[in-house]
């Protein structure tokens, strides 16, 4: 019998609870930034695509990585209202644009050539200096347990991928 | 008791509006299977700012522990948007839906 949309949702569920483990892992070993950030921007793609693909069809959600900065900020809206906690307006603000930084890593997203810095591959800047990963320091997203905007949405993540798969 | 699907769409509006200040409407979307406990929840809502994807709806597992007992499936959209879509439903027609009464903050 093949796969439902809602089997593959519970798949991308699972999946990103896997990468939020692998990125704590790595920030525990001493890991470089572009590696956690690889492992957050996994996990959030995958979250969103649990909740895309119910409705929308695996064949439909699979293949785009464009998907975290619009979608990310509406699951946590969700998340954090059924639970009713009220975000404040900063934080709404700050949870989006984190979003949209969490896409940008992804190779493929690059706001139309603009933003080619990722954490995968090399890139070369507006001057010809080659930039790698690993060496770059990402100055848009400070991922440290002490931006409490991005531990929550760690968190919400995670919650959001557990409630799929419940 | 087990609370109506019209009275958690209240109530989910409400919080929504407090949860985003970018929040202009939310409209209810309505298809022949209202009556089914089975059938979402379905919300339109209007949030200035947002990217536009055109009609891409996102599905919510109901959550009772959380007082949430309907999958509630949300489709978030610009007021340009919105303005296209009073202006032409096929968006909407396609997925059986028809837009329905404005919830309140």
């Amino acid at each position: 019998m093949p796969a439902t949309d809602q089997d593959w949702a519970k798949a991308y569920a699972t999946q990103a609870l896997s990468d939020l483990d692998a990125r704590e892992k790595l920030a525990r070993s001493g890991a470089h930034k572009c590696h956690r950030l690889h492992f957050l921007q996994m996990a959030a793609e995958k979250v969103c695509k649990a909740y895309l693909t119910a409705s929308n069809g695996h064949s439909n959600v699979r293949k785009s990585h464009a998907y975290v900065a619009k979608n990310l900020p509406l699951i946590a809206r969700v998340v954090y209202s059924s639970v009713g906690n009220r975000m404040a307006a900063w934080e709404i603000s700050q949870i989006k644009d984190l979003a949209h930084e969490i896409q940008l890593l992804a190779p493929a997203c690059d706001d139309g050539d603009v933003r080619l810095d990722n954490s995968e591959y090399p890139w070369q800047d507006r001057v010809g200096n080659i930039l790698v990963p690993s060496e770059y320091s990402f100055p848009n997203i400070d991922d440290s347990s002490q931006n409490r905007t991005i531990v929550k949405l760690i968190r919400l993540i995670r919650t959001a991928s557990e409630s799929y798969i419940r | 008791m087990m609370k109506s699907k019209i009275e958690t769409a209240n109530n989910l509006a409400q919080v929504h509006f407090m949860n985003e200040p970018k929040l202009k409407h939310v409209r209810l979307l309505e298809s022949i299977d209202e009556s089914d406990p089975r059938e979402p929840i379905k919300l339109l809502e209007v949030v200035e700012g947002t990217i536009e994807r055109g009609i891409e709806p996102i599905l919510f597992p109901a959550d009772p522990a959380r007082g949430i007992e309907y999958p509630v499936l949300i489709v978030e959209i610009s007021p340009s948007e919105y303005e296209n879509i009073q202006n032409n439903t096929s968006g909407l027609t396609v997925h059986g839906w028809s837009v329905g009464s404005e919830l309140p903050a």
